[in-house]
C-alpha cells in the first residue's frame, strides 16, 4: 500500500491509508518529513475527526477547537503512541476525552451562571455560521418523502444522548468494529452494544413518532 | 397485528431482537419465532425497516461537505505551533 502523503486527487480509504504501520513511521521520522506527514494526516481526517465532533458539541466553534487541541494531544503523544491500536481509533479517543472535557467545563459554567443560561445558550446557537446538522436534509428539488426521511432520522439523531450519540456516530456512521469503538469511548464492548441499540431505537422511535405527526390532519408538517 | 403472534414473542421482545437480527445472530428457534412474528405484524415489519435505515446511515445520508476553511484554520493553528510545515 502507498502511504507517502498524497498531493490530493484520487483516494481510496485515507483512514486504511494512515493506520498503516508505514505511515506511522513517517511520522514519527522527525523533522520536514514528520511535518509534511502530519499535514496530510490533519487534510484526510480533519473533516471525519470534526463530523464527529459536532455529534456532541452543539457549536461548529467548539467542535473545531477540540479537534484542534486533539491534533496538539496526537503530536505529543506520537512518541509514546505504541501502535496497539489503530492510529484513528487512538485519535477518536484522544478526541472523545477532550469532548468530554468541554462539555464538563461548560457545565461548569453554566452552574456558575444559571441567570444567564438563556442568553448563554442563545449566543451558541448564534456561533455557527454552517448550518447544523439537522440540515442533511436535501434541497428542495430532490425527491421529498425520501429526503424527509433522511432529515427525521438525522433529526433523531441529533436529539440522541450524547452516550448513544457518540457510539452511533462511531459504529453506524463511521463503521468502527464493536471493540473498536469500545477503545475509543472507554466503554465495554457489552456496553457499546448496548448503547448502540438504544440509539437505533430511539431513532426509530423518534421517526415514527414525526411521521405519525405527519399524517394527523390540521397538524403542522415539516 | 392478531392475537395468534401476539401469543409467542411480543412486539416489544421482536424489537429487542432486532439488534441481533441485523448481526445475523439469532439462534434458529428465536429466528423462527421472530420472523413468524414479523410476517403477522405489519408494524414490526415497519420497526424493522426503519431500524436497519438507521443502522446503515451510509445509504441515505449526505453530509453537507465543511467549507475548507475549517480545515485551512486548523491548519494554520498547527503551522503556528510547529506540528506541520508549509507544503
Ligand atoms: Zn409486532
Amino acid at each position: 500500500m502507498e502511504t507517502k502523503p498524497l498531493q490530493g486527487g484520487e483516494r481510496s480509504d485515507p483512514f486504511a491509508e494512515v493506520n498503516a504501520p508505514e505511515f506511522l513511521a513517517r511520522l514519527l521520522a522527525g523533522g520536514r518529513e514528520s511535518q509534511r506527514t502530519f499535514g496530510w494526516l490533519v487534510k484526510v481526517t480533519h473533516d471525519r475527526f470534526l463530523a464527529f465532533a459536532r455529534r456532541s458539541l452543539s457549536s461548529l466553534e467548539e467542535s473545531r477547537e477540540v479537534v484542534q487541541e486533539m491534533y496538539l494531544a496526537v503530536h505529543k503523544g506520537l512518541p509514546k503512541f505504541e501502535g496497539k491500536s489503530k492510529l484513528t481509533t487512538w485519535m477518536y479517543s484522544l478526541l472523545h476525552h477532550k469532548i468530554c472535557d468541554c462539555i464538563a467545563e461548560k457545565e461548569r459554567s453554566r452552574e456558575e451562571m444559571v441567570e444567564s443560561h438563556e442568553a448563554q445558550l442563545s449566543t451558541e446557537t448564534n456561533v455557527d455560521s454552517w448550518q447544523p446538522l439537522t440540515a442533511w436534509d436535501a434541497p428542495a428539488d430532490r425527491v421529498l418523502v425520501r429526503a424527509s426521511l433522511e432529515t427525521k432520522i438525522s433529526e433523531a439523531v441529533s436529539a440522541l444522548p450524547v452516550a448513544a450519540r457518540e457510539v452511533y456516530h462511531l459504529r453506524d456512521v463511521e463503521g468502527l468494529s464493536g471493540d473498536e469503538a469500545a477503545e475509543a469511548l472507554g466503554l465495554s464492548s457489552a456496553n457499546v452494544r448496548v448503547q448502540l441499540h438504544r440509539a437505533r431505537r430511539l431513532i426509530v422511535e423518534h421517526v415514527q413518532e414525526s411521521l405519525r405527526s405527519d399524517v394527523i390532519p390540521g397538524k403542522a408538517t415539516r | 397485528m392478531s392475537l395468534f403472534y401476539a401469543l409467542y414473542y411480543p412486539c416489544d421482545k421482536v424489537r429487542d431482537f432486532a439488534y441481533d437480527y441485523l448481526e445475523g445472530k439469532l439462534g434458529l428457534l428465536t429466528g423462527f419465532r421472530f420472523k413468524r412474528h414479523l410476517r403477522g405484524c405489519e408494524e414490526c415489519q415497519e420497526y424493522i425497516k426503519l431500524y436497519r435505515m438507521a443502522a446503515d446511515p451510509s445509504k441515505f445520508t449526505f453530509e453537507n461537505p465543511l467549507p475548507s476553511e475549517f480545515l485551512d484554520h486548523t491548519l494554520q493553528f498547527l503551522k503556528e505551533r510547529g506540528v506541520v510545515g508549509d507544503g
